[in-house]
Order: structure tokens, then sequence, then C-alpha cells
């Protein structure tokens, strides 16, 4: 289908929308606007999708994407080197790096010396699957995972990679996978975005690498699928609450004085985009209901708490997201990305990582756990890692027990879990340095395919057409990884 | 009625048309559309003719399902080129590496050519020996073209079209936008349709063919409101409506016309919409995202817009002012236009990659701004649709590979290059004030001229220097003195032999692990102080507890005297001035040292007096013994008129106020100096001591001093601004495989592709030849794309609705030899920008009425042919600006920095960078909160909520095209946002004080303000029956009304009743919130 027709489609699916809701507009008018008036009955359809999405049947129907900004080291979390405790201070050999650039903060050191991880690793699960002392909630449920050691990317610094992952292009300007789903797959909740983003405190604050409104936005596609930032403090979602003064009832009869008006001006105008508008203000106001229902987790049960971990009731904190994404994907929304900074760790690494670990474990195998037991987990996928890996070699000095590690592209882990993954496998290899991989390689498009696979989409068919060309999130690249599908 | 059988026959083959088409092609729509037509057409045959004229008319609409425009001959460029090069250039197009079977079609000479295996792709005239329609139609899928892992398979009905035009001779032409606009025939005027200028000849020509009439001209009201919103981004107000509707002439719309267009209003609003293509913010908006300051380039945007300079100069001057003979400073800011692009300087990136983005992103803007070319797909390869070469972007690339800027702009205000652009007003008070500065340097130099100096004690010798120590205190304080301290007693002393003692019986003593100090204040025996004097005092360190800082602070009327030694961590510590001097290193440690502080250095002069005196240490022990001064005794009156004297005495008695080039020829002895060493010595003294030339001096002196300091502070007033500027070694350019900076292939230089436009006669190799061969007259897309970018600003979509692309992917124009016509028009006109504008709103077609006829919207329904007004709601900033204006709260302040208005707690935080200077958000208070929303400090990784949220662009790159949403956030914006909220109350003041007395007054001052409309009585009523619950609501909770009438940080009127301006506010605060207001109908 042509994707400026689609566009317009999805207009006038929007106008019916608005008409339906308030219940108004000439039924002739109605039909002629709306095709699907006819075609389509059934309440669970998603609202604003391409009516060619998905292309196959989805496993899931939803994402939380755990973000693990500043990216993690592979090295002391996921990819077990035993080997390199005999290479302690020795010089990392050329005929690993093999003339790869790096980056300006450690090409002028004099040395590249092997910093072994100084953390213990076991097996874990079914697979024996090696996994260091930092993630013992994840090991818990590593028989759910799929965990990928070798993605890759070529982007060396932050921003071009983070965007990288997000966008498909290290360069600003395309949309993030939230939008493509918003924009392919449409709204399954009436009252609430298709595209949620929260961000997570580090002891109660923020910092660390700076994030940016590129990684959840729109890009060329229309703005209204750009994602919505649930905030900790403040409305909730922005703009959310009336003013102090005016009582929810003098607010619904404002609104509903501006519908009387805005239908007069229907009636003489004829524009559907008033008919659209007032939906609009219809939704809006749904939403002040909804989504302080959404925020209010005085009904969670204390055994369910528990799983998150101790940092659940403090708004903000990372297990506090992570159980909003739970109780979003309950409302069936389709993408909720959680963001955590503060894992770009160039020195001191052992202790900071130990920090961040003891942050985002507990909740991330809580997240895991309470999907599961909710049956939530078949249809949900859920993605935990960051931007790029970190190096083998140190940056600045080298103790035995402190080191640093520099950005690292060519190889890198993360998992993922839940509807349409294979549970309990483990794919591709690095070398003994986790410098370079060995065996299937998982490049970000590749990745980014995989996650468009589970949600019913083939990625070289979901484009847009901008500036005479089709863009897609995976470019011209990308393969999915069978090997990790259910 | 054979007009009837004649239409069903029409009908009849449309269906078949719908039929073959619809079963992969045509949209669902497409169907729906025509079977509700045609179930209309079968229900309502009265109205039957003009029905089925619309099912035609929609079936022809540019753009809107198959190209197949009517039953006349194919036309090549509008129906199949853009089937080829969808379908077939991706392989046989213009991208050389990855050609398919050498096969090329996007030119007439390889699609015609025999090939090696002796087939032809086209054989004009016989689609049967054609290969491309033989492979198109392969019944073998294997076999057919394109091939199905392509995704992109022809329709039954496309591949026919195709074979129809092979059959029809295969006429071939270029593709339209390449090829220099025509002179197109003036259609005629149609009689009875209301014609204004050339505009509606050609709309109403297309509109006739179409079946389909325009509308009426809208209301007085509407016009007013519409063509002000236009081009001014505000509404009309009261006064000006008044007006228009007062005027009867024939020339009243025109003369509202050009108050607008020369108002200093239209400059903003213009420049608003400029810097989305310009991609201007205030943050350097990758990694730290830093602020930056090019509001100065904005600043030039406005007052070119508003001094109308013709589009070419407006052009020139931004891509390459720079390079202009002799350019003037404005010149020079116009280049901020490329240096408006996002970079960064986060920490391990490497300058080569950032030197490639950079250039590239210039060439993408550069490219979408004045030709609307996709060039960027030429970044990794030939362009798969148009003819672009790789090759021709990298020398596109070329002109802006050459800049003196950094790769890592260092997080700066200011990566250079930059220039100080100072305002008109700073301009000329600059220049005044170097005036005075020359007059003021002339006085001096002719006194200075005048003196014949005959030193009147030459050859005599100085006697000995008086000098007399006076010691303040020892074991005693002065008399009158308050001691104070850290901790109890304030003061420790010690005794011999425990302590270090200097002189008499005892010495202080104070041990810190922090900043810490003893002292007196109040002293009635105060020290008195002459011009040459030295402070002293005794110190010794405890080697085994060194401090890190020892200080001494003198106190006159304040304790701005201070003297330190070792690390600044005494108190007032970062200076190193007289308020605080650096003295040096620690003195030694384990004996006694005398410190001496000359006056001068603390700031203290001749005359002053001391009454306290504090010792200040950080960290460590230290001891402290006898204080106070060593005065020396000045030379006298006729000693100073001697150059001889005071030679001899400035090298016993140091001065630190003597430069130090001249305490070092008095250090030299008189017989070894040079005669140029004698003459710098004799020039200090007539010009600083010589007592009779030093008071004629004094006074122009003062006041030269003055002036310098007045420039000096003006001088950092003047905004600096970021520019262009040419490496004098121009850096090489090579084509870069797949786009990598690592991948360096064939060197290339700047130049132009050819195949636009061939290179001027006279054209430099740098962007001023780039600058001036885009503003040719025959180059065939700079004035397409620029008029049609104007259509677009005011008529909702561009005649060619893709304006940022027109190549061969890009949308066909709706009206092609309007187009065409508007371009050389404005050619022409010599680039006349207001004149363009002007022809846009004087038309007919401008002028129509908006409402949207359901015949008309089931046709064209984005109102294509423009049978109706436009309407469209309106963009983020006017929505803002139009609630302050008539809140009464904009503040008119054309240009300068960014403003900080509202916006929600903590959004920067929560994904900024620490160390980011943007990381957290600091409100500004006052006037800045009601500038025009263009003045809001931009800050892309988060723009302001309340624009993005209304489609503003997140100004990363460039943008010629705004979506324009309608969502739920949105109505959240205009119900909660402060600001929107702050208006409304405002604004219900002004209806309450403004509005009249009568309640129905009120309600027409209101609708007036914003709609520019009275209420009709459905309207009054409903606003009657609300405001009248509201009183009520207000009445029966008081404090509910106070709560909100202290939304935003203006003052309330307090001379209004607080139930009945919160009810007020209440129904402008609806009125803001009507589609109305927020739409230009």
């Amino acid at each position: 289908m042509n994707p400026l027709r689609e566009t317009e489609l999805l207009e006038t699916r929007r106008h019916f929308f608005g008409r339906s809701a308030t219940g108004i507009g000439t039924a002739a008018l109605a039909s002629l606007l709306n095709p699907d008036l006819f075609a389509s009955s059934s309440a669970t359809t998603a609202a604003g999708g391409l009516g060619s999405v998905p292309h196959f049947a989805p496993k899931a129907k939803r994402i939380i994407y755990l973000f693990m900004s500043g990216a993690p080291s592979q090295l002391d979390t996921w990819d077990y080197k035993p080997k390199m405790n005999d290479w302690f201070d020795k010089e990392f050999p050329d005929s690993i790096r093999n003339g790869q650039r790096i980056t300006t903060m450690t090409s002028g050191q004099e040395r590249f010396p092997i910093a072994p991880s100084t953390f213990r690793f076991q097996r874990h699960g079914k697979e024996g699957v090696w996994i260091s002392e930092l993630l013992p909630h994840t090991a818990a449920m590593v028989d759910q995972l799929a965990v990928i050691k070798t993605v890759n990317t070529e982007a060396i610094n932050h921003d071009p990679a983070i965007t990288y992952i997000q966008t498909g292009s290290q360069i600003p300007g395309r949309p993030s996978t939230g939008a493509w789903l918003s924009y392919g797959l449409g709204s399954m909740n009436q009252n609430l975005p298709a595209f949620v983003v929260l961000h997570s405190t580090v002891n109660g604050g923020f910092g660390g690498q700076a994030l940016y409104s590129r990684l959840w936005g729109a890009g060329f596609l229309s703005t209204r699928h750009q994602g919505v930032s649930l905030r900790s403090t403040g409305d909730p979602v922005l703009y959310l609450s009336n003013p102090d003064g005016m009582s929810p009832s003098m607010r619904r009869r404002m609104l509903d004085e501006l519908a009387v008006l805005n239908r007069q001006q229907y009636d003489e105008f004829g524009d559907p985009e008033i008919q659209s508008r007032i939906a609009q203000y219809e939704m809006a106001y749904r939403m002040q209901t909804s989504v302080p229902e959404l925020t209010d987790i005085s009904n969670e049960p204390e055994n369910v708490l528990e799983m998150y971990g101790p940092d659940v009731k403090t708004p903000g904190t990372f297990a506090a997201n992570c159980l909003m994404a739970r109780r979003l994907a309950e409302r069936d929304v389709r993408f909720t990305q959680i963001f955590i900074r503060q894992w770009d760790q160039h020195g001191n690494l052992p202790a900071d990582i130990r920090r961040q670990c003891g942050i985002v474990d507990q909740p991330s195998a809580g997240l895991l756990r309470d999907l599961k037991q909710r049956g939530m987990l078949d249809d949900t996928l859920v993605i935990w890692g960051g931007e790029f890996g970190r190096t083998i070699y140190c940056q600045g000095s080298l103790t035995k027990t402190n080191y640093g590690r520099d950005h690292h592209p060519r190889c890198y882990t993360k998992w993922m879990a839940g509807g349409g993954i294979k549970p309990g496998v483990v794919y591709g290899e690095t070398d003994d340095f986790s410098y370079n991989i060995v065996e299937n390689p998982v490049h970000i498009h590749d990745l980014n395919a995989t996650i468009l696979h589970c949600l019913g989409i083939d990625h070289e068919q979901l484009t847009y057409r901008h500036q005479g060309r089709d863009f897609r999130l995976t470019d011209v690249h990308g393969n999915v990884v069978r090997d990790i599908l259910a | 009625m054979a007009w009837i059988g004649q239409g069903w026959d029409k009908a009849k083959s449309a269906v078949r048309r719908v039929y073959c088409w619809g079963s992969v092609d045509a949209s669902v729509r497409f169907n729906f559309q025509f079977l509700t037509t045609m179930y209309r057409t079968l229900s309502s045959l009265a109205n039957a003719r003009r029905i089925w004229a619309l099912a035609i008319v929609w079936l022809l609409l540019p753009g809107r399902g198959p190209a197949l425009a009517s039953d006349s001959a194919v036309d090549f460029s509008r129906d199949i080129l853009p089937l080829l090069s969808d379908h077939c250039f991706q392989c046989h197009g213009p991208d050389q590496a990855n050609r398919k079977a050498g096969l090329r079609l996007d030119q007439q000479s390889g699609a015609f050519a025999e090939s090696k295996s002796g087939s032809t792709a086209i054989v004009p005239g016989d689609s049967q020996q054609s290969a491309v329609f033989q492979r198109i139609t392969n019944s073998d899928p294997e076999h057919r073209m394109p091939p199905v892992d392509f995704g992109k398979p022809l329709s039954r009905a496309q591949t026919q079209l195709i074979g129809q035009w092979i059959d029809e001779g295969a006429p071939w032409s270029g593709h339209w936008a390449f090829q220099s606009p025509q002179v197109p025939p003036l259609p005629s005027v149609l009689e009875g349709w209301l014609t204004e200028n050339e505009i509606d000849r050609f709309v109403h020509d297309r509109l006739r063919k179409e079946g389909l009439a325009p509308e009426p001209p809208a209301t007085k009201e509407a016009l007013i409101r519409r063509v002000t919103l236009d081009l001014t981004g505000l509404p009309p107000t009261i006064g000006e409506l008044d007006d228009f509707l007062a005027d009867d002439s024939p020339h009243a719309y025109q003369r509202v016309v050009n108050r607008l267009l020369d108002s200093a209003r239209h400059g903003e609003h213009m420049a608003r919409i400029w810097l989305d293509a310009a991609r201007y913010a205030d943050t350097h908006g990758l990694h730290l995202d830093n602020e930056r300051s090019i509001w100065p380039y904005r600043n030039w945007v406005i007052a070119a817009i508003n001094g109308n300079m013709p589009f070419d100069q407006f052009t020139i001057e931004q891509l390459a002012g720079d390079l202009l003979p002799e350019p003037t400073l404005d010149q020079r800011v116009a280049t901020g236009f490329n240096r408006c692009n996002v970079t960064t300087s986060e920490g391990g990136s490497i300058d080569d990659e950032y030197y490639v983005r950079y250039a590239v992103d210039r060439v993408e803007t550069t490219s979408t701004v004045w030709m609307g070319l996709t060039a960027g797909c030429a970044v990794c390869h030939d362009h798969k649709f148009d003819p672009l070469t790789q090759k021709e972007f990298y020398q596109l690339f070329s002109y802006f590979f050459s800049l003196t800027e950094n790769a890592m702009d260092g997080n700066a205000l200011l990566p250079p290059p930059t220039v100080k652009a100072p305002s008109a007003q700073q301009a000329s008070l600059r220049q005044s004030l170097t005036n005075d500065l020359e007059t003021a340097n002339h006085e001096i130099e002719s006194i200075v001229t005048e003196v014949d100096y005959v030193d009147p004690l030459a050859g005599s010798q100085l006697g000995p220097i008086q000098e007399a120590e006076k010691v303040w205190f020892d074991d005693e304080l002065p008399a009158g003195a308050k001691p104070a301290g850290d901790g109890v007693p304030p003061w420790r002393l010690g005794s011999a032999p425990k302590h270090p003692v200097y002189s008499g019986q005892e010495s202080s003593v104070r041990s810190a692990d922090r900043l810490s100090q003893h002292l007196f204040t109040e002293a009635t025996d105060r020290l008195a102080i002459g011009a040459q004097d030295r402070l002293f005092a005794h110190v010794y360190l405890e080697p085994d507890d060194l401090p890190k800082t020892i200080q001494l602070q003198f106190h006159t009327d304040s304790w701005e005297h201070r003297a330190y030694w070792g690390l600044d961590r005494g108190h007032a510590a970062g200076r190193d001035n007289e308020t605080n001097h650096h003295m040096g290193d620690l003195p030694a440690a384990g004996q006694w040292v005398r410190l001496e502080v000359p006056v001068a250095l603390v700031g203290l002069k001749e005359g002053d007096e001391l009454d306290g005196w504090a010792f200040t240490q950080f960290k460590g022990t230290v001891y402290w013994d006898r204080a106070g001064v060593v005065s020396v005794t000045p030379l006298a009156v006729d000693q100073l008129e001697s150059l001889t004297i005071w030679d001899q005495f400035r090298q016993k008695v140091k001065h630190p106020a003597l430069p130090e080039d001249i305490q070092k020829i008095v250090d030299t002895s008189s017989d070894s100096r040079s005669e140029e060493q004698t003459a710098q010595l004799s020039d200090y003294y007539i010009r600083n001591v010589h007592p009779p030339t030093r008071d004629r001096l004094m006074e122009p002196t003062q006041r030269r001093d003055d002036l310098q300091k007045q420039l000096a502070d003006l001088n950092a007033a003047i905004p600096s601004t970021l520019v262009m500027e040419e490496r004098e070694e121009p850096r090489q350019a090579h084509i870069l495989e797949r786009g990598e900076y690592t991948l360096k292939r064939e060197e290339v230089d700047s130049r132009v592709p050819e195949w636009i436009r061939p290179p001027l006669a006279e054209m430099p190799a740098n962007r001023l030849g780039l600058a001036r061969w885009l503003m040719s007259p025959d180059h065939p897309l700079t004035a397409r794309v620029t008029v049609n970018r104007y259509w677009q600003q005011f008529f909702g979509i561009g005649l060619v609705k893709t304006a940022e692309d027109f190549g061969i992917q890009g949308e066909r124009p709706s009206h092609r030899e309007l187009l065409d016509w508007l371009a050389i028009d404005f050619i022409e006109s010599n680039w006349n920008v207001k004149r363009l504008q002007k022809s846009l709103v004087m038309s007919a077609t401008y002028r129509q009425s908006s409402r949207v006829d359901p015949d008309k919207l089931a046709v064209d329904p984005d109102n294509r042919l423009l049978a109706r007004g436009t309407r469209f709601r309106l963009d983020a900033e006017i929505i803002r600006d139009q609630a302050l204006a008539v809140g009464g709260l904009l503040v008119d302040t054309i240009g300068g920095k960014s403003v900080k208005p509202y916006q929600p707690e903590g959004l920067w935080k929560p994904v900024g960078f620490e160390g980011s200077n943007t990381s957290e958000f600091k409100q500004d208070s006052g006037d800045s909160l009601y500038r025009r929303s263009m003045y809001t400090f931009w800050k892309r990784t988060v723009p302001p909520p309340s624009m993005s949220t209304f489609d503003a662009p997140d100004r990363e790159t460039c943008q010629v095209r705004r979506a324009r949403t309608n969502t739920p956030l949105q109505a959240l914006v205009l119900m909660n946002d402060v600001q929107f909220l702050e208006a409304a109350r405002k604004f219900a003041e002004r209806v309450l004080t403004e509005g009249g007395t009568e309640r129905d007054q009120r309600f027409q001052f209101a609708f007036r303000s914003v709609l520019a409309r009275q209420p009709n009585p459905t309207e009054l009523r409903s606003l009657t029956n609300l405001l009248e619950e509201y009183q009520r609501d207000f009445a029966a909770d008081p404090s509910a009304a106070e709560k909100l009438l202290t939304t935003g940080e203006s003052n309330r009127n307090d001379s209004l009743d607080v139930q009945e301006l919160g009810a007020w506010t209440m129904i402008t605060h609806l009125i803001l919130n009507l589609s109305e207001t927020v739409t230009k109908g």
C-alpha cells in the first residue's frame, strides 16, 4: 500500500473515532469518510494503526524495554571471560584490536592493560548460563531469558550510539522504535498513549549521560506517535491536572459547553477536524481520570510489591517504574520504555556497577516474575540492555580491585524475554577478550528487526515515505534472529 | 436527458477502472468513496449530474489513487516516470554501482538502446517487442519484473498504462521540475466568477474542468482574521476589525494587507517559519546540549524580512555573506544560517567524523531549502531516483567542507568563528564613545607636547630616605580595639619558651582544620596610611602543621583589603586583585618571617585609616607577632618637580603601581640606559608625576579612563554570534564510500550538478558561486521551490505537497502552470517577497469562504483544488501568541536573546547531562514570560513542551513542512498550561474593564477579540447559562475563585470582584479552547 495514502486513511479513521466518541455527525457523512465503519466491529481493534499491520500473527502485543543508558559492562555481568585472570595488567594484543578505532578518551593512553572482572561468576538455570554475582535475582529467572552476547554497533560514543539503537540512525531526524510501533500498530487503549517513557532516579537524583527527546521522538512521522513521558513528580502526564480552584464538575461543564459550541461550528463549516477536536477533548478528560488511577499503586498487594524490591514505593525509582510498566502493560499500552542512567563507568567501575546492578537486578527480575504469574509474559516482550559495551582494557589506572572501561561497540550483551522469544537461550559467542565476535553476530538493526518481528511486523514492510524514499526502522539492513524466536 | 446518459457512461467506465485498479493499488477509501458516490447517484437522480462529476473529479486528483488523468494520451512525466521511478529505478536508475543487467531506465538513451543480448527495453510504438513490457507482464513470477522480493509489484492497470504509453510511441521527456519553467498561457477569466488576479484564472480553469465552482467570499470578519494571522501570526485587534468593517471602499482589503505587510510583526512571523528551515535553536543539540549564542542571526532574519530584502540577496548573504567583497557585519551575521546545525563535543569523539557530518548536514539543508532536492540520499551511493550522483554530492559537500570551525564545539557558548554583532543602538553608542575617547587622547597629547620640561634640580642628589616604623600592636592591641575570632577565647596568646615569640612577652597562636581567624575592629587609635607605606607583621609557621593559606585583612570602612600567601583558600578566594592580593608562596616555616604588604597592593590610599586587622589561615598552626606600618616620607613638591630626584627616590622606594618596564628603567643606572629608555622614562614622568602637568592632565585623563571603562562595558554587553569563515588552505574533499569518513576514495572539488543547470560563466568555486548559481534566473528549482513554500504557508498545502522533495519521487504539482507562472513572476519581480505574498492573499481564491461543502469534501478532502478557502489548525507559536495578545500580556519588543517562559517543572533534569549548563531549567520572570513564542529558549534535546505538543519541530534538522496533528495532549495544554490560564484570567479582566458594562456586550467583546466575529444568539444563550452557573459556583465557594485567579505571575486587578472575575475567567478560558480559536478559517 502506498504510505502516503495510508496516512490519509489514518486521518480518516481518526475522524471516525472523533465522531463515534461523541455520537454526532450525520451517518451519511460518517460513512463517506470512514470505510471501516462497516468493516470493523471488533472492540479490540487497535486505533490509528495501518490496515496492513501486523503483517503476520504477532507473538507479542506489547513491549517493555529496560534501557541501561551509558552502557553496562558486559564483562562484569554476562560475558564471562575466565582466561582474562591470567592476563591481568598485560598489554591488550594488537592482533585482537586489529586496527579498530578507539575513542579519543583512551587513544592517548600509553598502555592498554587488560582488566579482568573482579566479580565471581556462577552457572545458573537449566543451561548453566554463566552470570556474575551482581545479578542474583535476574540469574534466578535465566530460564526465561534469551541472552544475546553478540549485539554490536558502529557508534563509539553515547549520543550517536543511543540515537542509533533507538532510531536506526546515528544522526538525529528518524522516528524511534516506539513511534514506528505506534504508527504501524496504533493504540490498544483509548485512554492512554501508545508509547510511554519513564525516567529513573539513581540514589534520589538523575545525572549521567544525557537523554534526548529524539530517543522517543516521532522523527518525520506524525508527532502523535512520539513517546509520552510519564513523570514521577508533578503531573504524571504534562498538563494533566486542572488548575487550583477549578473543580472536576466545573471542568466537565466547561467541556460540555465547549463541545456544544464546537458542534455549532461544525454544523456551520462542516470541517471534520472540528469533530476530531471534540473527541480529543473527551480523551483528554478521560486521561484526567485514567492516569491517576494508573499511577495509584495503593491496591497492589504486598507480595507483589516485594517482588520489585524495597525501592518500589519510592516514585521515580527503577523499581517503581518497573511496576508502572506492568500496570501500563495491563492497560495494553503498546510500548513502555524505562531509562536508567549512570552506567557510563570509565573509572571506579567495580563500585559503580555494583550500585547500578543493585538498583536494577531485583526490579527487572520482579517484573518478569510478575508478568509471568499473570500470564502476561507470553504476549509481552521484555528487553534489557544499553547502547554499546565496554572494553577489556583498562581506562585510567589499573589495580587488582579497581579499574575503568572505555566504550566498546563491537560486542555486548542484551537479553530478551517473553512474547515470541525462546526462553533459556544463550546466543552468540565472543572471543576471550570479549572484543570480537566469534559467532552469530547480532547487529542492532538485527535486534530491531527481531523486536518488530515479535510484534508481527516485517521490518522491511513497515515503511514511511519521506523525501521520496521509503524509510524503515532498520534502514536497508537487518535480519530477524530466528534462532532466538519461540 | 441526454446528459444523464452521458454521465452514466462515464460513471461505468470509472467503475471498470476502479475494479481493475482496486485489486492492488487503490485504497479502501478509494473503493468506498466511489461506492458511496454511486449510491448517491442512484438515490438522488435530481442531483446526479453534480455527483458523477464529483466522482470523476476524485479520480483525477493529483496524488490520489492512480495517475491516470483522463482519456487523453498518456503523459510520460506525469504518468509513466513516477511508475518507473518507484518500481524500477532501485535497480535500473541513476545509481551506477547497483545497476542490474546494465539496464538504465531513467534516461531515454538507455531505455531505447539495444542490449548485448539483442533485446531492446523499449521499442517505441510496439509494446510486444519491448523487453520491459515482456518482463513486467511475464506470467512466471520468477521472471516477472519487478522481482517479488522487491515488494513493490506493478498492478495490472499500471502495466497496461506502460503498454499504452509504449504503443503511443513512448514519447519521452525529462522530469518536470528539472526543466526550466516556461511562461504558461494565461487562462481566460470565467464570466460570473470573481477573479482578482492571475492566480484565480489558473485555479478557476482547473475547477471548471473538474466541474466544481469556488465558494463565495468569506465574511469581512473571517477575512481580516485570516489574513492578519497569516501575515503577522497574531489576531486583529478590535480597533483594526472595526476600521475594516467601517471601510466600504473597494480598496479596504488592500489597505489592510498593506498595513500588515508593513507591520514589524510581519517580519517576526515570517522569520519564525524560516527558522524551521534554518534549524535554529539555542543549544548545540548533541550530547551536553549546552547553550549557544546565535540569536543575532535571528535578529538579522527579522530585519531582512521586514526590509523586504529580495530573496536572491536574502539567499546569497546567508549562504555566502562572508565571501562577498568587503562584507558588512550584517552580511557576516547572515551566514549564521549554516552554523545552526547540531554540533558535539562529546568526550571520545573523533574530529574527522564530525567535519564530515557537519558538511553533510549543510548540503542536505541547502538542497532541501533551495532546490527541494533530497541530496542526502547520495551520501552513500548515487541517488536511487534523481540523477544526482554520489560524486556530485561530494562536490556539493566540498563547498561546505573548508570552514575554520572546530569539529568539537567545546560545549562553548560561542564556538568560533564568531563576530561581535552590536545592535544599531550599540553600534552608534560605540562610535560616539570612540570619538570622545579620541578627543580626550588628543587633548592629553597636546598638553604633553606643550610641556618644555627642564629639570630644576638636574645633577643634584636625593638625601637619605625617611622611613619610620610604627608598631601598631605587639603584646597589647591598639586602644579601643574589639577582639574577635573563631573559638573561645577568640585570641590565644602564648609565651616563650613553650611558644615561639618574636618580640615582647607573647605571640598569638591559632591551630585550625579549616578556614579560621582572629581579628579586632573599632580601634580608636587608628593607623594612618601614606601612599608609599608598607604594612608589616611577623609570622611563624609550625613546620609539623603547615597551613595551606595565611592571609592578612585590613579594615577601613570595609574588609576589602586583603593579602594572602600560599593557596587561594582564604576569604574572598578567586580574585587576586586589590581586594585579595596574592603575595606569593607561604613563607619559610620554623622561623620568624617579616611579611610586608605595600598599601597600594591592597587598595589603600594616602589618607586612609585602619581601625581593624585580621589574621586568617586555612588549616595548620600559625603564630603571629608585632605588626604595624613602615611609613615613608614622600618627596616634597619641589623634589617631585625634578625627574632626577624622583628617579633616585623610585630606585629606593618601589611603588607597585609603577609599570614594570618603567621600574626596570629606574633600576638601570642612568648611564647604562639607552636613549630610548631615557626618553620613555621622561615621558612617563611628565605624564604621571610632574606636578604642574599632572594637574593639567587630571581632567582629560579622568575623562579618558571613564570612556575606556564605558567602552569596555559596552563591548562586554555586545552579543557575539556564530558565522561562516573559509579556511585559507581548503580541506580536500573525497567521495566517501558508503558515506564512511574513513573510506576516502576519489578526490573531488567544489562543483555544481550540471544537469540541473550548467555552471555560470563566471563562477568562483566557493559558496558565493554556489549561491549565485542557485539564484540564477533560469535555475529550474529555486524559484519554484520557494514560491511553493509560500503557497504552503498561506494555503496549508503546497502546490507541490512534498515541499521538501521536487524530485521524481516527490508529488506532482496540483497546478503546475500556476506554479510556473508564480515562479517566473517572482523572478521577474526581482525576487520581491512581499509582492509575492500580497498576490497570494489578494487572490479571490484566498478570500473564499472556508465553509466545507460535504460534496466537495467527499471528492477533495484536502482541498487541493481550492474550491473553498483553506482551514487548518494554527501553528503552536500562533496559538500561544494569540492567547497572550488577547490577554493584553504580549510584550512587543523585537529581537534579542531567547527567554524562558513557564514550563512544567522537572523537564530538563531527568534527561540532561549533569555537567550541561542547560541541565536545569530556570524560568525567567516579568516581561520575558510574555514575549512572542519565537523568542522562547529552544533546547533541542528537550524542546518547550507546549510548542512540540502542537507539532513544532525539534530543530535538530532542517524542516520545511510541519505536521498538523490533533491530539488529546493538545487539549490538555490548552486546558491546563499556566500560560493559557493566565492569559484567560487577564483576558477576563480586559472583558470586564474594556468590554462595556452589559453582559452581552462583554460576550461580544470577548468573541470579537479572539474570533473577530459576533457571537450568534445560540452561542450567547450557551455562554449566559454557563456564566451564571460559574457565578453560582464561586458564590458558593469564593476561595475557589481566589485560587483560580492566582495562576501565573502577573498581578490581578484588585478593583474587580473576585467571584465575577473568576466566572468570566472560566468563560474566556472556554473561548481560548474553542476549535475555531485554534483554527485559521
